[in-house]
C-alpha cells in the first residue's frame, strides 16, 4: 500500500506499523512514531494496523547543542 | 569542601557544564570530550531518521550504557506549535521528560523568538516536562519564562555558534540577581575566558557545544572548559576584590627601612 513516510510517498507490503520500523531495520528503542500527528506509543506499534495514504514520521536523536 | 550541587527540577548534578553532541568529528572524539567534560546533562536534535541509511545519524548507539540526563532540544522550531510537537516526540523516546525549548525564527541570527518561547514553556511546563527554554539575554523576560514554569531559564551569551562570548555582562548580571530558579548561559561562547567570566557572572552553569566540537582538539578543549567552569564558579563563591581607580600596597607602610 501507498503511505508517506517522513514527507516520502513509498509502497510497502505492511499490516502493523512495528513491521515498518522492521523493514527500515531501526532499532525500535532509538525511534518515534507519529500517524497523522499522534503519536502512537511504542508498545501499541504490533497492534496498529497500518492503512494506505497513513503520513507516518519515524524520527530519532540526532547530535544538536 | 562541601559538594557545591547544581539541582534541576529535583535533579542534583554534580558538574555545571551541560554539553552539546552536535559536529564532533566523529563519534570517537566525542566521547572522550564527553569524558573529559565531565558533562552530566547532554543534549540532542529530534530529526526524521534518513531511511536511505536510517542508523547513520542515531546519536544514542553511541552512548548506550552510560548514565546521563538527556535534554533534547526543539531546534529547527519556528514557533511554540511546533515545538510543543518536538518535545511531545522527544518525550515519546522515554528517555527524558526534559525539554530545551529552542524556537528560531531568523535563519541569519539564530536568535530565539521570545513571544513563541514563552508560550511553548507555559504549554509544555503545564503538561509536566522540565523546561529549560533557551532564551535572549532579557531580564523580564527570563523572569517571565520562570513565571511561566520553566525549571531553569538558559539566556544565551551570543548568537549560536558565533563564539562572540557574552556580549551583554550588565543583562546577566541581572538576570542572575532577579532570578529564582537555575541560570544556564547557552550558546555564543568561544573560549575558556568567555565560561570564567559567565561564572564569574553568578550563573549556574553553562551548556556549550560549537567551541567544544569545532576546536582544534575537542578533547582538551573539554577539559579547559571544565576547568574553566570549577575556576569562574570558586571564583564567584570566594567573592572578587571591589575594582579600584588607584593602587593599595599589598604590604603596610609602616616600619619601612628607608624612613
Amino acid at each position: 500500500m501507498e503511505l508517506i513516510i517522513n514527507g516520502e510517498l513509498v509502497t510497502l507490503d505492511v499490516h502493523y506499523l512495528d513491521e515498518i520500523v522492521k523493514h527500515y531495520g531501526l532499532d525500535k528503542n532509538l525511534v518515534v512514531m507519529e500517524v497523522d500527528g499522534l503519536i502512537i506509543d511504542r508498545s501499541e506499534w504490533e497492534t496498529t494496523t497500518v492503512q494506505a495514504g497513513m503520513k507516518i514520521e519515524l524520527v530519532h536523536f540526532v547530535g544538536g547543542g | 569542601m562541601k559538594k557545591d550541587m547544581l539541582t534541576i527540577a529535583g535533579k542534583e548534578l554534580s558538574s555545571r557544564f551541560f554539553l552539546g553532541t552536535g559536529r564532533y568529528p566523529n563519534p570517537f572524539v566525542q566521547n572522550e570530550a564527553i569524558k573529559a567534560s565531565g558533562a552530566e546533562v547532554l543534549t540532542f536534535a529530534i530529526r526524521r531518521v534518513n531511511l536511505d541509511a536510517p542508523n547513520e545519524d542515531a546519536i544514542l548507539q553511541h552512548l548506550e550504557g552510560q548514565k546521563f540526563t538527556y535534554l533534547p532540544n526543539t531546534s529547527g522550531a519556528k514557533n511554540a506549535e511546533e515545538a510543543i510537537r518536538i518535545a511531545r516526540l522527544a518525550k515519546a523516546s522515554g528517555i527524558s521528560n526534559w525539554i530545551k525549548v529552542e524556537i528560531s525564527a531568523n535563519e541569519r541570527t539564530l536568535l530565539p523568538d521570545p513571544i513563541e518561547t514563552l508560550k511553548a514553556t507555559e504549554v509544555l511546563a503545564k503538561e509536566g516536562f522540565v523546561v529549560l527554554p533557551y532564551t535572549s539575554d532579557d531580564p523580564v523576560l527570563c523572569k517571565r519564562l520562570e513565571e511561566a514554569g520553566a525549571a531553569a531559564v538558559m539566556p544565551g551569551g551570543a548568537p549560536i555558534g558565533t563564539g562572540l562570548g557574552i556580549l551583554n555582562p550588565y543583562n546577566i548580571g541581572l538576570i542572575v540577581e532577579e532570578a529564582n530558579v537555575p541560570i544556564i548561559i547557552d550558546a555564543g561562547l568561544g573560549s575558556a575566558a568567555d565560561i570564567v567570566q559567565a561564572m564569574e557572572l553568578g550563573v549556574d552553569g553553562v551548556l556549550m557545544n560549537t567551541p567544544v566540537a569545532k576546536a582544534k582538539d575537542p578533547v582538551k578543549m573539554a577539559l579547559a572548559m571544565k576547568y574553566a567552569i570549577d575556576a569562574g564558579r570558586l571564583s564567584y563563591v570566594a567573592g572578587r576584590i571591589p575594582k579600584k581607580k588607584y593602587a593599595t600596597a599589598s604590604s603596610a607602610f609602616e616600619a619601612f627601612i628607608t624612613k
